[in-house]
Formats: structure tokens, sequence, C-alpha cells
């Protein structure tokens, strides 16, 4: 970690007069050349860390670390970062190549030079020939391109992204989506973007960090995160799942009120009181009640979604959400009675309380 | 209120207009007057002229109030939007103990009659000895101008979205090319639009400046005031139509760049 | 997350961004200081001072200049003129320009912008050069009388000017910009939706009229007569050109005291006096205002 390109250090942020931290002693690294999310409800915390790094506002206290050195007292204009923000905040008054060129002129680089690189940045974001272009004569998307060719052309130590994706409709968000992750793979910036849409975290990070309430819950690749939630917010944040609380009656298997014991996989002490958390998708159908990690009742709702089919399924005075695929043969209907059965290591611990 | 709607459209109609020509009265009937051939006043005119005008730009104590009146109005428009824009950055983009108190200060002047500080600025500026004195009608100006200068530029202000400027900071700009390159581009509507108005108030402003100035910084409106005291022939016509004429620049200028209605 | 001021204020020593903020503050309020604050405060001194000519006497403290106004029969019949001149030109104003706010409120023309700055515009433009033409319109040998003339309705000059029916008139055509200017900004709860609900649910048009746009703009009615009676009240250079001198309210007084007699206390007092009535008739309004509102 000391070695990492960018480290974060300790982060806490408290506003005047706020009676608890915004930021919460947060600590994170990326290597070079990586992508990491920031993900978290709004108010978590995630524009605030990224505000901080930028230098646009000052920690109360913790570092920013760059190839080892603090950079939390260096001013904004002298930290060498590239931005793009949520309305992308191009200048108003200036063309796409003015735009592009600004950073490049406070940096006091020649004309020719200036030209050349504004060129080269505009290739890289497909914006060839629209240099001369008003701002106001761009599309969403356009914007948005010109927004990442301004941050890049100053060639910035890390690319930061507040909520890139949120200004475009659906299908461009797609579209944007494979390209950002195209340009910052090309170009091999450390990027740190922020986004609450737990879809744009998977697809785009090597790495997410979850936040919630000033707090850093985990940090890991998409598929720890979504397979291997280490707390319940994480857990209940990204992707569906039933929750189920329990207590452990020997080395991994609890005993669940209104149902049977459920295995699991993990380290939890006998006696204490585990959560559990199976997603939908780990759920099948089972032709006995008899064998373990299964679950008999009555389909109370049905969502057909083409692929898949959601159930709700009463069992027990709980409600079990699972999703089978479509091609599965014989599918339930609306009031059949049905089992379904779970792996223990689809049974992820989510949180324990000591006894 | 009527049975036959299309009558009553028209009834109302009507009326409107009628309201608006009472409202343009003055300004028509100046214009109309302004090319009489005559001495004295009187309506309608006989037959028409320029001669009225060639009086005016031959008038040499009109052309030089005229003068004083631009130079004035100027100083006052430059000033105003210079100390608004201060003003304006310091109420946006600030916290701070006392602001509503500031506040206050800069609307209060729309509150008090011009004649009341016509007084009380005589009252200061004639120990100073500023009275009939540049400096003097100047100060007394800036008073009644700032208030519309601050309207106007914090108006644009608040429209520019901070985060441009921090997107600035962030890609390398110190915060005085902030300002520069920045923000004060992108609230030139409102400077100029505040400029202007400052500069037609100024250029306007009969009650204040009767009370300071007499002779040597005599403007315009305070000229044609002691003329019409003894003589209103068609003279003053021809020198209200120009008057009438930078004020319609003026106007268009405004409702150009930021609309008549929010600036007054 | 958007509070946070200029971003460099923030990282940068506190102290230094409140020198900054001085020098935003210090330009703009050093001037208003000296064109706004300290007069206000050098007349109320004034206007205790005694009535030396020209210039202001030393320390002495005195109330003679407030005497003479409030025992002088003269300075009453002044104080009623002015107040009979605001009411008139208030009142007038406000019917003359109730309609034309009305319409440019609810007109959807393509040409409201322009309508708009037409009933605006004259605000820019000087009062003397309007009071000018209501002297060319109102004169002895004006627009109404050679009209009148011509069409032998009447005998002799009908006197318009140099008396207060002059000056009113005048002054409810140079007033009536602001009164619509504030009808406007008090007009926006209006809607045709309303009109056209309270249409539907049975009401005719006498009644929409009575029972939804009276109440829904009396705000901006009331806010209209405040505006247009204090200006009026002080007003001085259309009574005085349109009342050719035989009109004698506190503008003019004071103007007089001011730049003829050069009685400086007076004149302070007078302002002072006129100060009082303008605070007390704001007050009266808000008191009102609160009262349409509940």
């Amino acid at each position: 970690m000391a070695d990492h390109h960018v480290v974060i250090d300790n982060l806490v942020k408290t506003y005047p007069g706020a009676q608890k931290p915004s930021v919460d002693h947060v600590s994170f690294s990326l290597p070079r050349g990586e992508m990491l999310a920031l993900l978290g409800p709004s108010g978590c915390g995630k524009t605030t860390i990224l505000r901080m790094i930028a230098g646009l506002i000052a920690p109360t206290s913790g570092a920013i670390r760059l190839e080892g050195k603090d950079v939390s007292s260096i001013a904004v204009y002298k930290r060498n970062m590239g931005m793009v923000f949520q309305a992308y905040a191009l200048f108003p008054h200036m063309t796409v190549a003015q735009n592009i060129s600004f950073g490049l002129e406070m940096r006091k680089v020649g004309r020719a030079e200036r030209e050349e690189r504004v060129r080269k940045a505009l290739d890289l974001v497909k914006l060839t020939g629209l240099g001369d272009r008003k701002v106001s004569q761009l599309s969403g998307g356009q914007q948005q391109r010109a927004a990442i060719a301004r941050s890049l052309v100053i060639e910035p130590e890390l690319l930061l992204l507040d909520e890139p994706l949120s200004n475009l409709d659906a299908k461009l968000r797609d579209e944007m989506r494979d390209e950002i992750r195209d340009i910052q793979a090309r170009t091999g910036v450390t990027a740190i973007f922020v986004t609450h849409d737990q879809d744009e975290a998977l697809s785009m990070a090597d790495r997410l960090a979850v936040m919630s309430a000033g707090r850093l819950e985990q940090v890991g690749t998409p598929r720890e995160i979504f397979d291997r939630p280490q707390t319940e917010f994480v857990a209940s944040f990204i992707g569906a799942g039933t929750f189920f609380e329990g207590q452990v009656a020997e080395p991994g298997l609890a005993v669940v009120e209104g149902l049977k014991s459920l295995r699991f996989v993990g380290e939890a002490p006998v006696g204490s009181t585990v959560k559990l958390m199976i997603r939908p998708h780990r759920l099948v159908l089972a032709d006995s009640a008899g064998q373990p990690n299964s679950f008999t009742g009555t389909v109370e709702h049905i969502v057909y979604r083409g692929q898949i089919l959601t159930l709700n399924i009463r069992c027990g005075g709980r409600l079990l959400q699972a999703d089978l695929p479509t091609h599965a043969g014989v599918l339930p209907e609306k009031g059949d009675e049905v089992t379904l059965a779970v792996a223990a290591q689809d049974v992820t611990l989510v949180g324990q309380v000591a006894p | 209120m009527q049975s036959n709607p299309l009558l009553g459209r028209f009834a109302w109609n009507t009326l409107i207009a009628l309201l608006y020509l009472f409202l343009l009265a003055p300004i028509i009937v100046v214009f109309i007057i302004s090319f009489d051939t005559r001495q004295y006043l009187a309506f309608p005119p006989e037959s028409f002229s320029f001669g009225s005008y060639v009086k005016v730009f031959q008038n040499v104590k009109f052309i030089s109030a005229f003068w004083r009146s631009l130079i004035i109005g100027a100083i006052v428009g430059l000033v105003a939007v210079s100390a608004g824009m201060l003003l304006s950055l310091s109420l946006v983009r600030h916290h701070f103990r006392g602001k509503a108190a500031v506040n206050f200060l800069i609307l209060a002047p729309f509150l008090v009659p011009h004649i009341v500080l016509a007084v009380g600025i005589m009252l200061v500026i004639a120990p100073l000895g500023l009275l009939d004195s540049y400096p003097g009608i100047v100060l007394a100006h800036l008073g009644i101008t700032i208030p519309y200068t601050v309207r106007t530029i914090t108006m644009s202000l608040m429209a520019v979205d901070t985060r441009i400027e921090e997107a600035a900071l962030v890609h390398g700009a110190s915060p005085r090319m902030v300002f520069w390159r920045i923000t004060l581009p992108l609230v030139r509507p409102g400077l100029i639009a505040g400029g202007v108005i400052a500069f037609l108030i100024s250029f306007d402003e009969a009650t204040i400046s009767l009370f300071i100035v007499s002779v040597k910084a005599s403007t315009l409106p305070t000229e044609i005031y002691h003329y019409l005291e003894y003589s209103t022939d068609p003279q003053i016509a021809a020198l209200s139509v120009v008057l009438i004429l930078i004020s319609v620049g003026v106007v268009m200028v405004v409702e150009k760049l930021i609309g008549l209605r929010k600036a007054l | 997350m958007s509070a946070a001021a200029l971003p460099a204020a923030e990282t940068s020593p506190a102290n230094a961004s409140r020198g900054i903020l001085l020098m935003l503050l210090l330009p703009g309020l050093i001037a208003l200081v000296i064109t706004f604050l300290l007069p206000l405060i050098w007349l109320l001194r004034a206007s205790f001072a005694s009535s030396t000519m020209g210039a202001l006497s030393g320390g002495d403290w005195t109330v003679q200049s407030y005497s003479t106004v409030l025992f002088d029969p003269f300075y009453w019949r002044v104080a009623w003129n002015t107040l009979v001149l605001g009411f008139n030109v208030a009142i007038f104003a406000v019917i003359l320009s109730y309609p034309i706010a009305l319409f440019l409120a609810r007109t959807e023309s393509r040409f409201r912008g322009v309508l708009t700055a037409l009933a605006v515009a004259p605000l820019l433009t000087s009062s003397v050069v309007r009071t000018y033409g209501w002297m060319v319109i109102l004169g002895d040998r004006g627009v109404i009388n050679s009209t009148l003339q011509s069409l032998s309705l009447t005998g002799g000059v009908i006197r318009l000017t140099n008396n207060s029916l002059g000056a009113t008139v005048a002054l409810i055509e140079i007033l009536m910009p602001y009164a619509i200017l504030a009808m406007l900004s008090g007009f926006g709860r209006l809607n045709t939706q309303l009109e056209e609900a309270a249409a539907m649910l049975g009401a005719n048009r006498l009644r929409v009229f009575t029972r939804i746009i009276l109440p829904l703009s009396a705000p901006g009615v009331l806010t209209a007569a405040l505006l247009v009676f204090v200006l009026a009240i002080s007003s001085f250079v259309t009574p005085r050109l349109m009342g050719g001198g035989r009109v004698f309210v506190l503008g003019t007084e004071v103007f007089n005291e001011a730049t003829v007699t050069l009685n400086w206390p007076l004149a302070a007092a007078l302002s002072v006096m006129l100060l009082i009535l303008f605070s007390s008739i704001i007050l009266l309004y808000q008191r009102a205002l609160r009262a349409l509102e509940t």
C-alpha cells in the first residue's frame, strides 16, 4: 500500500458547526493506472472526498499522498489534477478548443504545442474537427467528451470524475460508460470516480470503495463486493437479497427463527448472533423439502422479466426473494407451493454480534 | 362582464391603447413639437423643420452642459460598476457577520426620498468646498446608482455556476486568473447593464443635482430646468428628443442584456 | 457542498480571506457611507442648528427650526397640500396603471416584451423632459387648449398649468411606470388557469374579477399605491415647473429654503419631517399588507 500511486490516509472532514464529521477517518489507496469507484448513497461523503483530493476543500485532518508526497497543503491550482464535473462545468464563453486549451495556457505551454495537444485530445475523445464549436452547440454526450478532454490534456496526476454519467440519458450512458473506461485504459491515467449507481460502479471500476454516512464500509473488486459483502450495508446497498438473523448453534450452522437451520460459510463463534444474506439468483428449485438449506413456501407475487422470473415467496412468516432463469423447465405460478434450496457458500455472513 | 365577448374584447383593447397613449403622450408631443418652426410654444406645429435642432447645437450653454453630463455620467457609471462588482462578490461569494447590515445599507437608498438625500449630501459636501464641482456631483450620484449596479451584477453573479470557477481552479488557474478569465467575462452582461443604467440615472438626474450644482458643474437636466422656469420654446423639445434617444439606446442595451424588468 | 465559497479562500489562512473580504467591501461601503449614511446624520444634526444664514454654525443645539415648522400655519398648509397631492396622484396612478399591469401580466402576445418595455421605459427618461412634455400638452397654447379652441368648444383659455391640477396630472403620468412595475411583480400569483378554473366552476366574468383577480392582485396594488404616494410627496421638479411657483408642497419648500433663502437648518428640519411622514406611511403599509395576507 505504501508504494501505491495514490494513498488516502485517515482523511477527516468536519464542516464548521456540524455535529458529526462528513468524512470520518477514510483510508484507501490506488496503484498506478487503476480506476476506483467511490460508491454510496447521496450525502455519504463521497463527493466531499473527491473535492478534498482535488484541493477544492481542505481536510480537517489526514493526508492525501501522491507518490508518497503529501499534497493536502498544496493549493488547488498547483496540484495538477484533472476533474470532470457532474454538469461538466465547461466555460460557456469559450469554444471547445479554448476550453481544452485553458489548462495548458495556465501552465504557460507555448501556442504551437498547445494547438497540437488540443488536437490530439479532441481525437482521443472523438471530437475531431469540433474544436471551433461553441459549448452550447454540443450535445450532452459531446459536452461530456469535451470535459474529459479538458481534464486529460494537462496530463494530470489523477483524473477525478464526479457522477460523470448522471446527466446523460439511458442509451448515451451505456455508450459513455464504455468510452470512459476505454479512454482511461488507453491513457493509463489513475482515476477516481464518484457515483451512487451500483451498475455504473460495478461495470466501470477496477475496484470499489463503498461508503455510508461518512465511513468507508468496504473496498474490493466488483466481484468481492457483490459476492462477499462484509457489512450489512454493503450487502443491502449493492444488489438485492434476503436477510436472516440467527443464532450460531455449531460452526457454520445457524438457527433461524421460524425456519430450519441454515448452513453458511464464515467464521462466527458458537452462541453469537449472525446476520446472513442470500442473493435472489442463488436460490434454485429443489425436488424435496428434506434437504438442508431448503425453504418451502407459497408464491405470493410473480414478476416476469424476460430472462428471469422474480418470485416473492412467503415462507415461515417471512418474504423470500428468488430470481429463477426462465428456461428452467416448468415455472411456478402464483399460489403454488415451491421448495427452494441454496448452497452453503452462497449464504453470506454480513455481520455478527458477539454473545 | 358583458354579453358580447367580441365587443368586450374590443373595449378592453381600446382602453389599454388609450392608457398607453396617456403614458407616452409627453414623449410623443415633445417629439412632434421639436420640428416646429416657430419661436414660441404652440400646438399643432405650423410647418416642420430642423431649426430647433440647429439652435440647440449652437447653444453653447446646452452643449457644454451636455458634455459635462456625459463625463459625469461616465465617471459615475465606471465607479458604481467597480464598487458594485466588489460588493456583489462579497455578498454572493462570501459569508460574514454583518452581511444583513451591508445588504440593508445597499438597499436603503431605494427607500429614502431623493430630495431628503439631496439636502443631506449638500450639507456634507458644502464644508468640503465640493458644491458645484465634479467630485461633488459624482459623489452625490454614487449613492443612488450603486444599489442598481449591485442589483444587476448580483443577478449575473448568482447565475454563474461556481463549479465553472472550480473547474478553472482545478485545471491550474490561480484565483486571480479565475477572476479575470472566467468570472469577469461571465458577469459582463450584468456589468454593462448596471453601468449604462448608472450612467443614465446620473445623466437624467435633476433633483439631487439641483441642490449640488449651479454654474461650473451644471448638468443638462439642471440647465433645462432653469431654462424652463422662464421659457418653454421648441428648442427644449429638440434637446429633449436627444435625451430621449439616449434613453431609448440604454433601454435597448439593458433589455437585450438582462431584461429591463429585472434591472429596474 | 455548493455552499463552499471561492475555494481558494478556504485553503488559505483565515485572515487572508478576511483581508480579501475587506478589500471587496471597503470601496462600496465608503461610497455609501459618504453619500448616504453621513448625509442623513448631518441632516439630523443640521435640523437642530440655529438658522444663521448660509453656513452651519458651530456646536449649538436648538429646536428653533422645528418650532418654525410646527407653529407657522403656512407649513401646515404646505403639509396638507403635499398630502392631498400625494393621495390624488397615488389613487389615479393606480387606477390608470391597473389595466395595463393586468394586461401585461395576462397577455400571451408575442409583443409582450416590447409592450412591457414601452410601459416601463419612461422611467429611464428624465422627469424634466417628461414634465416639459406636459407643459406642452397642458399649456395655455398647448395641445388641449388649441384643440378645444379649434373645435370652438371653449371661448377662452382653460388654465391647466401653473396650478396643482397640472402638477397632479403630470405626476400621475410620470409615476405610472413605477406603479406598473410594482403591480407586475405583485401579480406573479395570477394566472389564467385560476380564472379558467373559476369559470368552469360557474363564475361569470364579473365574479371571476371580484372573487379571483381582485383579491390576488390586492398586495401588488397596495405596493404600487405606496410607492407612488411616497415618490409624489417627495417630488419637487414637477410641482415646481408645472405649478409655476404657485404650488407649495414640502419638496418645493425644501428646495426654496436650501437654495434661495439659504436657511439650511429649516431645509433640514423640513426634510426630517418629510422623512418621518415617509417612514410612517411605510409602517402603515406593512401593517396593511400583513392584514391583507392573513
